[in-house]
């Protein structure tokens, strides 16, 4: 009984955490309408950045979100400005715009390779690392510190987020963008720097996750594929531009990866996930909480 | 005989009634004009009878065959066309092209679509243009092609939404005489418009909904002196001619 | 000269090399390297019909692949099939499997099918790789199935040469060539490619846009997994991620789609060009810069959409008419 009451805690806890990744890629997805398959490589970006950070200044990992979610927030903001901004306004009035869901392909090919390229296969972990299997002990149950961080970040994050989109200038631009692109351009908002703007902080909080999972997970090339499909799972799952859904969305991911396995083997676990996403874009993929979006 | 019988339709959205208890009958060889303020309800009204929704309540029978909830494509093969109000051209597509897609819907083979398009094209005076990439015609032309296209499916009942929108006044002038053609083919035409002089000159008939409810019908005379409708448009100016 | 009988003459004068080619060349390395090419060319124009004719994004393609390749393997070793017939078996599959993912999904805008695309090619894929066996058929999970080269001959479709390989595949891809070139100037071409750019016009005029994308759909799925019974067949070892990987499944859209799906050449001229660019970086590069043919492949994949979303057929066949006019103008002259 004690190992469940282990395993949901560890499962809300990372569950959360992935929530965080998909938290960026629900804002870019809601505002945009664009799914960017690059994202889980902003993710590989993000936790690189936040390792080098650490491993050149020696500051404790979550100091280096001062450094990574400016630098992310820049990037993101360029990313779309330079790459996506021109394919964008080509097809302003196409019905699907699949060519920028080509092209993020490309972006995500480019990013995890060059990663491969500039600091080779090896998989890193923090040298130094003050959060190295750190536990808390409540009774006996033992909580991953790392974690238990991670998930407090979270909600810090999202939490800002929220309170960003509802009461700043901005935020509610954002939020305009993304119900009506024409009428909020005639209300004086540029859209193309609305979606700028949007996607930088998406990136921004893909840096913020990054930072997150560097103390307890493996940064190496390719570790954004294997949350760049989790991350979109959530996402369908939460329903689009919905900060909520992203994080609970996340939970149930998170509680079947960590519940499942104790059941059948981890792999299984995978494919209830992947059932799981067809079962949801089949039936409801609106996701729980998610806007009406005429699919 | 009537082509067309629409009888207590009511189109609900949500909470938002677009259509109320709607009846209309149009005779075959018809020309039935629809008018209305903007948002009065008759694009709605024109999608049930296409099959884009099916109505929540009422019926449509299109030649005695009750038609609620049919899908638009199966309309088109039972001789029920229609056009967009903002045209759909296939852009990257020739206008020959286009309209052989039309042509596609009443025969099989290539060259017989070819040849029924090029008929189309040129009873429309378009045939000079048929190679020319859809998306680069001009909003007279797309009209036309929208009207070509629809023809190319052999209909009996014809629904032009809004076809003049955006028109200079020659341009709707020849719209008139292309849709009188079509009237002389054998065609029966449902057609909205919002530019009254030509509405008055074609149809044979003219309904007026407001709010989804439809406020007079009658010959195009009664219905321009009607209160009702005098009322509905305040500050409408239209010339009768 | 007419474009169209020059376009004829300069068709037949290059399958002619192509068939003529063998008995020319003999280095088994470059057949191998032809076999591969066609090979990816055969795989990029029957996703062609799907993600060109039919106007949608399948990310998932490979599943056909190793539904083909695993079919035919498990028929040849347990039951000692045919792998010509194991093909048409594995071809049967992939129809039900295409029809069971395209009826719900083929509705869903564009950016969820590719994702449900994805979500089911990669589900396929780790369900393959964590099964030992299904009901009474091995499937060996992620060691894969390895087909002894010791049955030569043309039923069991082994070969000691690669020249029988490279007839094969070259047939294989002349004739979906041929077959995409008869739908395109057919009822069903028609009305694929005006469902995929206007489906609410197309279905006015009389078209069923998604009963079309759904035959559409059948046929790839058919002809893809196809073309895995032959790589089973050519390589003798097929394992999960070479045959339903989500790397094989990109590379066939990303070839097609800078090439230029919705055409027919596109996808060839995309494979010619991209493949012979990926072996070569990878065999001059591939120590000492790793990945650098990604890099590479995904920098050309971002610039052709954004310069050229159509693909570079579209240049390309352009330049390839201004040549033939001022050969044709030339040849005119000169009669003068």
């Amino acid at each position: 009984m004690i190992f469940l009451l282990q395993d949901i805690i560890n499962g809300v806890l990372l569950g959360t955490i992935y929530g965080l990744t998909a938290l960026g890629l629900t804002l870019i997805f809601g505002v945009l309408k664009v799914i960017n398959f690059a994202h889980g490589s902003l993710l590989m970006v993000g936790m690189y950045a936040a390792y080098w950070t650490v491993a050149l200044s020696g500051v404790h990992p979550y100091i280096a979100l001062i450094v990574v979610v400016p630098l992310m927030y820049l990037f993101g903001y360029f990313l779309q400005d330079i790459v996506i901004k021109p394919i964008f306004k080509a097809e302003r009035d196409v019905r699907e715009p699949v060519t920028v869901i080509i092209v993020t392909t490309g972006v995500w090919y480019i990013l995890d390779n060059l990663a491969l390229l500039v600091f080779g296969p090896q998989y890193r972990s923090l040298p130094a690392n003050p959060l190295a299997g750190k536990m808390f002990q409540i009774g006996e149950i033992f909580i991953s510190a790392p974690k238990f961080f991670g998930f407090i970040i979270t909600i810090l994050t999202a939490g800002g987020l929220f309170w960003f989109l509802q009461k700043t200038r901005i935020g509610r631009a954002i939020r305009a963008t993304s119900l009506d692109r024409d009428a909020a351009s005639l209300q004086g908002i540029s859209p193309y720097k609305i979606f700028n703007v949007a996607f930088g902080i998406g990136v921004a909080i893909a840096g913020v996750a990054g930072v997150v999972f560097v103390p307890f997970y493996n940064v190496f090339p390719t570790v954004g594929v294997l949350f760049d499909i989790k991350a979109f799972i959530i996402v369908v799952l939460g329903g689009l531009g919905s900060i909520l859904g992203a994080i609970l969305g996340g939970i149930i991911v998170g509680l079947i990866e960590s519940i499942g396995p104790q059941y059948m083997t981890s792999t299984w676990t995978e494919a209830i996930i992947y059932g799981l996403f067809l079962a949801v874009l089949f039936i409801k993929p609106s996701g729980m909480f998610g806007l009406k979006y005429d699919w | 005989m009537n082509l067309l019988e629409i009888s207590n339709l009511t189109k609900n959205f949500g909470g938002l009634t677009a259509v109320q208890s709607f009846d209309l009958t149009i005779r075959e060889g018809q020309i039935l004009g629809l008018i209305g303020p903007n948002g009065a309800g008759k694009s709605t009204l024109f999608n049930c009878v296409a099959g884009v929704y099916p109505p929540t309540r009422g019926e449509i029978l299109f030649n005695n065959d009750r038609i609620n909830g049919q899908m638009p494509w199966d309309l088109c093969k039972k001789g029920l066309a229609r056009t967009f109000q903002i045209v759909k051209p296939f852009s990257s597509k020739t206008v020959l092209y286009n309209v052989m897609v039309g042509s596609f819907s009443r025969v099989r083979s290539v060259s017989n679509a070819e040849e029924k398009a090029m008929d189309v094209l040129d009873s429309l005076n378009l045939s000079h243009k048929k190679d020319t990439l859809a998306g680069n015609l001009n909003i007279a032309d797309r009209k036309r092609l929208e009207i070509a296209r629809a023809l190319a499916t052999n209909p009996r009942l014809l629904l032009l939404d809004e076809v003049m929108a955006g028109l200079r006044p020659t341009e709707v002038d020849e719209m008139i005489d292309i849709i009188r053609q079509l009237r002389q083919k054998g065609i029966t035409i449902f057609v909205i418009e919002h530019i009254m002089r030509a509405i008055m000159k074609l149809s044979d008939w003219i309904a007026v909904i407001h709010f989804g409810c439809k406020i007079a019908e009658g010959p195009p005379q009664q219905v321009a002196s009607d209160t009702n409708v005098i009322k509905a448009y305040l500050g409408e100016e239209y010339a009768v001619s | 000269m007419k474009p169209a009988s020059s376009n004829k003459i300069s068709l037949a004068l290059v399958a002619a090399a192509a068939f003529g080619l063998p008995l020319v060349m003999h280095s088994a390395t470059y057949l191998h390297i032809l076999i591969l090419l066609y090979f990816y060319a055969y795989l990029t124009t029957s996703w062609n019909l799907v993600g060109g004719f039919a106007g949608v994004l399948p990310l998932g393609h490979s599943a056909f692949v190793g539904i083909g390749a695993y079919t035919s393997t498990i028929l040849y070793l347990q039951y000692g099939i045919s792998p010509w017939l194991g093909m048409i078996a594995g071809g049967i599959l992939a129809v039900v499997a295409g029809l069971i993912i395209g009826f719900p999904t083929l509705k869903m805008r564009g950016a969820y099918f590719a994702l449900c695309t994805i979500a089911f090619a990669e589900g396929l894929r780790v369900m393959v790789e964590n099964i030992d066996k299904l009901g009474p058929f091995k499937l060996n999970g992620p060691r894969g199935l390895q087909i002894p080269p010791l049955d030569v001959g043309f039923v069991s479709f082994q070969f000691n040469s690669k020249v029988p390989y490279y007839y094969i595949i070259l047939i294989m891809l002349v004739l979906v060539l041929i077959l995409t070139h008869l739908i395109a100037r057919s009822k069903l071409g028609y009305s694929l490619n005006a469902g995929g750019e206007e489906p609410e016009a197309a279905e006015a005029l009389g078209v069923n846009v998604a009963r079309c994308k759904l035959i559409a759909m059948v046929m790839s799925s058919f002809l893809t997994a196809l073309a895995g019974t032959f790589y089973a067949q050519f390589t003798l070892f097929i394992y999960p991620k070479s045959v339903i990987g989500l790397d094989l499944s990109f590379e066939i859209a990303f070839i097609a789609l800078i090439g230029g799906r919705g055409s027919i050449a596109g996808p060839v001229l995309g494979a010619l060009l991209l493949r012979p660019l990926s072996d070569f970086t990878r065999i001059y590069f591939g120590d000492k810069l790793p990945g650098l043919h990604l890099v590479i492949f995904g920098l050309a994949l971002v610039l052709v959409m954004i310069f050229q979303p159509r693909g570079i057929q579209e240049p390309l066949s352009r330049f390839y008419s201004k040549i033939v006019d001022r050969l044709g103008r030339k040849a005119i002259v000169e009669e003068a």
